[in-house]
């Protein structure tokens, strides 16, 4: 995984924004979870089929955080999704 | 035995008593029984869902949750089948039927519904029932059922007039031997009907806001506000009859739970578990309704 990575969302992956904040519900696993603001943003675009690149640059141009602990963030994100079978990676 | 309870909006039909025929395949869920003498099976039917009390009873509930139809089995006739009815078989019926259903209790203030949910052990019952002894009435225990309206209300709706107990909080709340009182084989919880000093609410009341209990941390009465995301996760970790193979229906009770959390107060709600405290909480819950919970 880098930051070229498209990700898709799996059928399994439940979602719902209340605010701006993030539910998400495996449904595989039936656990659930929860993303703060900036967390449900990168999974908004994530559905919407961004690189994890592209992903960066729209956080960095909405939040005043610095290049390098986005990328941290995102593919750490990624991993976890990845981890409990709610995204793939192509 | 005592009759199975009709219910506005289920058709109950009571068929003749028939042998549990096995299922090819296995369960689709085990479900925590309101009684431990009975296990609860689900298995998928063609037309919805098999509740089998096993060596009791079968009651198969209409995908909708508009009908139940009810096997004894040949030879039974166990006070349990009513109490197993009401307690469970009927809140299932209400979730498939859209109402959101809850490991909680609830009673009236004023005239509305204050709500507690939580985990097992968590005093949902004691403190349901501290107020149903003290001049209030209780809407429900154990399983907290919840309508939205979709006018903007939320409504609480009573489930069975009766509250379990453990035998302390028995003794604590209502001293002596209770008129109907009856303790399951096997369970130190006594099932307790609204009669006498319990006061039982039969009618809806519009949900006020909803207490979500801690884990007795407090050194006293406390009610903090909750934001919306932790709401919903809450009121997943503790919604009950979930059908993860059921995606449609799965999608709308999301939809429900955040229809609460965007339209009801919540909070999180501890005290000590102490029984000389309960006079503090419940006044500091009756103070923190009529000063007026709102949704943000």
């Amino acid at each position: 995984m880098n930051l070229l990575s498209k990700v898709s969302i799996q059928a399994q992956a439940m979602a719902r924004e209340i605010d701006d904040e993030t539910v998400i519900l495996d449904l595989g696993s039936g656990t659930y979870f929860g993303l703060d603001a900036v967390g449900s943003r990168i999974w908004q675009l994530m559905t919407e089929g961004a690189t994890l690149g592209a992903i960066c640059d729209a956080i960095v141009a909405t939040y005043d955080v610095s290049r390098s602990d986005v990328e941290r963030d995102v593919l750490e994100l990624a991993r976890s999704l990845l981890a409990r079978k709610l995204i793939d990676v192509s | 035995m005592r009759k199975l309870r009709p219910v506005a909006g289920v058709e109950l039909h009571i068929a003749s008593a028939r042998t549990q025929a096995p299922f090819d395949c296995g369960p689709l869920h085990e479900w925590d029984s309101p009684d431990p003498e009975a296990r609860t099976l689900l298995y998928r039917t063609n037309t919805g869902y098999l509740v089998r009390y096993p060596a009791l009873a079968d009651f198969e509930v209409a995908c909708e949750g508009t009908s139940v139809r009810y096997w004894p089995v040949p030879g039974v006739a166990s006070e349990l089948i009513p109490f197993l009815y009401a307690n469970q078989v009927l809140p299932f019926a209400s979730a498939r039927r859209g109402r959101v259903v809850l490991h909680g209790s609830a009673v009236e203030v004023g005239g509305a519904g204050v709500a507690f949910i939580g985990g097992s052990g968590r005093g949902k019952s004691t403190l349901a029932a501290s107020f149903a002894t003290s001049g209030y009435r209780f809407l429900a225990d154990d399983h907290l059922i919840i309508e939205c309206t979709g006018a903007g209300e939320n409504l609480i709706v009573p489930v069975d007039p009766s509250i379990r107990l453990w035998e302390d909080s028995r003794q604590a709340l209502m001293g002596g031997a209770v008129h109907g009182a009856q303790t399951s084989a096997g369970t130190p919880k006594a099932h307790l009907p609204a009669q006498g000093g319990i006061a039982f609410c039969p009618e809806s009341r519009p949900l006020r806001w909803i207490g979500f209990l801690g884990a007795d941390e407090s050194e006293g009465p406390e009610i903090q506000r909750m934001n919306r995301r932790d709401v919903v996760i809450e009121l997943l970790r503790n919604s009950l009859f979930l059908d993860n193979e059921d995606r449609p229906w799965l999608a709308a009770h999301f939809n429900r739970l955040a229809v609460i959390a965007e339209g009801t107060a919540c909070y999180r709600l501890d005290y000590p578990r102490r029984f000389d405290h309960l006079r503090n909480v419940r006044s500091a819950i009756v103070g923190h309704t009529r000063v007026g919970a709102e949704p943000e």
